[in-house]
């Protein structure tokens, strides 16, 4: 039943060679700040290169910082590894959504990032945009504007998820990936999970256990439908109360 | 917390019969030589010479930038700043302001890291979102910033231009620290001073600060503002108290309307008298030590737990014009309109004009207009006062090993100042050091006098106290 809605999976299979003028994702993107003229001059620098396959990596950490990326298709993983050799994810990117942005500070990525599934991305590379943002300088502008959303976003969600309970994180994720849906034009109540359950109890630094025992409880609740990978919001409220962090008694005292 | 306050408050460390015998108009040495000695005969070579000398010896950098702008005007403040509501003007200054990073950036060897890097202003968070990530990828990509964890990356902010979720872009670029500009909670205080803003705003900044994990927040006081009162600033330093930030600064409000025009605009006759003034630093202060602060010295307290704290305790501490630092031995580079750099024995200083400072970007020119080369002398100076400043003490043997003089006949008319020091309380001997004792810490620039040869001498000689406090 879960098929009808989960619409994510379902992104129709683009033309790698798309150009912004068609793509579906241009008001949320770099073209919203330029002109149908200027457009096919920012549609030259933009790369894109043939999909990544499932596993394959973007860029990884210590790369230097040249280009940010623009998830067409597919879902994206970034994560670092830290000293003793342990993988720690450290977010999820939607179509859409830009990343790469940790390399900001010092020109190289801190973390690395790999296709979950077959993604198409768009390269942004810098030093062509500068050029290009001498004749257009809304583009700049605008760029460092979606950059700074970026990073805003990033470290709202690791702030969020570092002082709640099991509960309160693994809604407070499903609500993100809601939001993020939306934001899109698509369904707000039912989508695919792109990533393993491994890879969710990794990221909200809980066991893989509690994260399917959680998700067990939110069923029972009624709050969501579980199918594998295919989750449906059935009362957006609760599971909003939910990342909250407001439990029943309280919203009834 | 009361119940202690009540039981320490006959050992008061801030005394005001000894702040008025001792404390004396004088410098706040975030350099030496001061400002005052910096020259336009000083030139671009003399700049580039000493980069190229600083390249050799490879110490870390520490950046400074200015960001003069502001939305409205605060009238007391005395910052190089201009008040304006024009988005063409931000603009025009960070296309000035990223011609420097590129240009300056070349002058230091790529590798070198850069430990600490400070914001000010005027007021960077007036800069929107994208004006200031541009301005972070600029730097990072033209210095070497390090990792969140290694530098001291700090910004101030005005708590009017900002939400709590933008502390989020700000923890996101890599500052770890940040400033907030509180002044006073007093509203009749804020009115006075056209900077209104409630506690709650405050409130709000600080919980975001904590959620984020800023590794430490410093709040600015001002005492010395027209309708302060004792009972007034004991009231804002409860709520500070309260609010619990970090570090706190606790600056003196010096009312110079000749120089600084908006001044002017202050209720002059609301100002507190000089002997009210000293009433009220030696309350707040008070306050504030009973409430476990720790003086570090010069306008500056410190939580015991605090980095800046534990440096002075280690005898790491040190002094330049972010304030006091833990960060020893950097070369400072100050980018953007009127900012001051030191490089290896040298000073220099930005126009302070901000017209003068585009059109010299825009040409692909040198900012820098003034500046000094330290003599070998003026580095040992340097080296004393710093000492006194940040480590409370003057190690004679320690100067001698690092400059090879001896102490005792260099300084031999400085050492009978500080025996007469010695007498009055404000020093005393231990193991062939000299300590600034607690009390001599609350006029210690005094003692720093002593050694400054630019001073005229009825300066040095310790005119009592009226016209800075």
């Amino acid at each position: 039943m879960s098929n009808e809605n989960g619409s994510a999976n379902r992104v129709p299979a683009r033309n790698i060679n798309v150009s912004c003028t068609d793509c579906s994702l241009n008001p949320i993107c770099l073209p919203v700040a330029v002109n149908a003229k200027e457009l096919d001059e920012l549609d030259e620098i933009i790369k894109r290169s043939r999909p990544l396959k499932k596993g394959e990596h973007l860029f990884r950490a210590s790369d230097p910082f040249a280009s940010i990326y623009a998830v067409r298709s597919g879902t994206i993983k970034t994560y670092s590894v830290s000293e003793d050799g342990e993988e720690q994810v450290t977010g999820f990117y939607l179509p859409g959504e830009v990343l790469g942005v940790d390399g900001i500070s010092t020109n190289l990525h801190s973390n690395s990032a790999k296709a979950l599934e077959t993604a198409a991305v768009c390269e942004i590379p810098f030093d062509k945009l500068e050029v290009l943002s001498a004749k257009i300088p809304t583009l700049q502008r605008h760029f460092f504007q979606l950059m700074s959303r970026e990073i805003q976003a990033d470290q709202q969600l690791i702030m969020l998820l570092s002082k709640k309970s099991a509960e309160e994180r693994i809604a407070s994720l499903l609500l993100s990936i809601s939001t993020r849906h939306t934001k899109r034009g698509l369904s707000p109540s039912g989508f695919r999970l792109p990533m393993s359950r491994n890879d969710i109890g990794n990221f909200l630094g809980l066991a893989v256990e509690t994260v399917s025992r959680v998700f067990t409880r939110l069923q029972k609740q009624g709050i969501i439908q579980v199918d594998g990978k295919e989750i449906e919001v059935l009362q957006m409220n609760e599971l909003c109360h939910m990342a909250n962090g407001v439990d029943d008694k309280a919203r009834s005292a | 917390m009361y119940l202690v306050k009540d039981e320490q408050s006959s050992s008061s460390l801030w005394d005001e019969e000894f702040i008025r015998q001792h404390d004396v108009a004088g410098p706040r040495y975030t350099s030496y030589p001061t400002a005052l000695q910096f020259h336009e005969e000083f030139t671009h070579q003399d700049y580039l010479d000493a980069a190229a000398r600083s390249n050799q010896a490879r110490k870390p950098l520490s950046l400074y930038v200015h960001l003069p702008f502001c939305k409205s005007l605060c009238y007391y403040c005395a910052c190089n700043k201009v008040v304006t509501q024009n988005e063409n003007k931000k603009r025009a200054y960070l296309d000035a302001l990223i011609a420097e990073i590129r240009q300056k950036s070349k002058d230091f060897d790529a590798g070198r890291p850069v430990y600490q890097m400070h914001w000010g202003g005027g007021t960077p968070t007036y800069f929107n979102d994208a004006e200031l990530t541009e301005l972070w990828y600029e730097i990072g990509r033209n210095f070497h910033l390090v990792d969140k964890e290694r530098g001291e990356y700090s910004i101030e902010i005005d708590p009017r231009t900002i939400s709590g979720e933008q502390l989020g872009l700000l923890k996101g670029f890599g500052f770890n620290r940040i400033s907030l500009g509180i002044q006073d909670f007093d509203q009749k205080v804020q009115e006075a001073i056209n900077r209104v803003q409630t506690l709650e705003q405050i409130e709000e900044l600080m919980a975001a600060a904590r959620n984020y994990q800023f590794r430490s927040v410093n709040f600015d006081l001002i005492y010395g503002l027209p309708y302060q009162t004792v009972a007034s600033v004991t009231k804002t330093i409860d709520k500070v108290i309260e609010l619990s930030p970090d570090r706190i600064s606790l600056f003196n409000y010096a009312h110079l309307p000749e120089r600084f025009k908006s001044q002017g605009l202050l209720p002059e006759e609301a100002l507190p008298p000089a002997e009210e003034k000293l009433h009220i630093l030696c309350s707040a202060s008070n306050q504030l030590v009973k409430a476990g602060y720790v003086y570090i010295g010069m306008d500056h307290f410190a939580k015991p737990e605090d980095e800046l704290a534990i440096a002075q305790e280690k005898g790491e501490l040190h002094r330049n014009f972010q304030g006091y630092t833990t960060y020893k031995d950097a070369d400072l580079v100050g980018l953007g309109v009127s900012s001051i750099s030191l490089i290896d024995n040298v000073y220099c200083q930005n126009t302070k004009s901000l017209t003068e400072y585009q059109t010299l970007m825009e040409q692909g020119g040198s900012p820098i207009t003034c500046g000094v080369t330290l003599t070998a002398d003026d580095e040992v100076r340097r080296a004393v006062i710093m000492s006194i400043l940040c480590q409370n003490q003057l190690t004679p043997s320690q100067i001698e090993a690092q400059f090879k003089i001896d102490f005792s006949s260099y300084f031999a008319s400085e050492i009978s100042m500080l025996e007469s020091y010695v007498a009055q309380g404000l020093l005393r001997r231990k193991d062939g050091s000299f300590e600034v004792t607690p009390q001599g810490r609350l006029v210690v620039r005094k003692i720093c006098m002593a050694f400054d040869v630019y001073l005229p001498d009825h300066m040095k000689q310790g005119r009592r106290f009226s016209r800075v406090l």
